[in-house]
């Protein structure tokens, strides 16, 4: 009985991630790679906010308000430049993918979905060239490099 | 070109996401694009207003935004409005997307009463949380 069970969850595995499943990166197309983003940046999105909820409190309450101009400083080191970096990379990629889906759920473009998956990255591409650029200006004010 | 394996189209996925979207609701789901849209919007004035148009004071030879930078800006309505909605429009969006990743299992679909309650209680106590820790800016230390 036993071993029956196991057999089963093992064969529920192999349909589920195995060589002929969906998941299996060759079996994958498009928009399942979107999907999987989407998934992805989500879940770290909503861990991202309850990290920056943590932090306005350490800013905010008790001693906070005294250790403010310490903690930007801590902030402005080129670790947490590079962590805002991925930020605006995962917000933008998934603004832009969930624009998309909004589209598609109001029967605009689903017959292109492709094309519209690259245009809306192409979009996303132009932003993320613009965050870089702000950003630069944050670390390297009045011009930098 | 590697032979094809034979494609058992959106088996797996289909079953998955049309049993999800039942549990989930309609509400659920139209929510959750009202809220999208929303945010593209109040997150493009929030980042516009944060790290634009503020762009800090000089402190100690460099530029950096101060408690009193922060506080001048949520001397206006405005801004406190747009905090606070943007605030209460990711939690939605977050909790209610979770929601939505958490009913792909089935183990989650069986407890949808404790899920819901249980997303319920940690988005509000989130808001509050949100509401208290920007208070000492607004009030201005």
């Amino acid at each position: 009985m036993k071993i029956g069970e196991n057999d089963l969850r093992m064969r529920t595995f192999k349909w589920l991630f195995g060589r002929n499943s969906e998941f299996w990166p060759k079996n994958m197309k498009t928009g399942m790679w979107a999907w999987i983003g989407h998934r992805i940046t989500g879940v770290a999105l909503v861990v991202y906010i309850f990290m920056h909820l943590s932090f306005i409190t350490t800013a905010s309450l008790g001693d906070g308000p005294k250790n403010f101009d310490a903690l930007m400083k801590i902030t402005s080191q080129p670790l947490f430049i590079v962590l805002d970096f991925l930020l605006v990379v995962v917000v933008i990629y998934h603004a832009m993918n969930g624009l998309r889906v909004v589209l598609f759920d109001a029967g605009i473009g689903i017959k292109r979905q492709k094309q519209v998956f690259w245009i809306a990255m192409g979009i996303a591409a132009v932003l993320i060239i613009g965050g870089i650029i702000a950003l630069w200006h944050l670390v390297f004010p009045g011009g930098g490099a | 070109m590697a032979p094809r394996l034979p494609r058992r189209r959106c088996l797996m996925t289909q079953q998955m996401s049309v049993k999800t979207s039942k549990v989930a609701g309609t509400w659920a789901w139209f929510f959750q694009r009202v809220s999208a849209v929303l945010l593209i919007v109040f997150l493009g004035v929030h980042i516009f207003v944060d790290h634009f148009m503020n762009v800090g004071s000089e402190t100690a030879g460099e530029t950096l935004i101060t408690f009193g930078d922060v506080s001048m800006r949520l001397g206006d309505f405005v801004y406190i409005f747009v905090d606070y909605t943007l605030l209460a429009l990711v939690l939605f969006h977050g909790l209610n997307g979770a929601r939505t990743v958490l009913f792909d299992f089935d183990m989650f679909i069986k407890r949808k009463k404790a899920v819901d309650v249980g997303l319920w209680i940690l988005g509000v106590a989130t808001l509050v949380w949100g509401i208290v820790i920007l208070w000492p800016f607004i009030k201005g230390g």
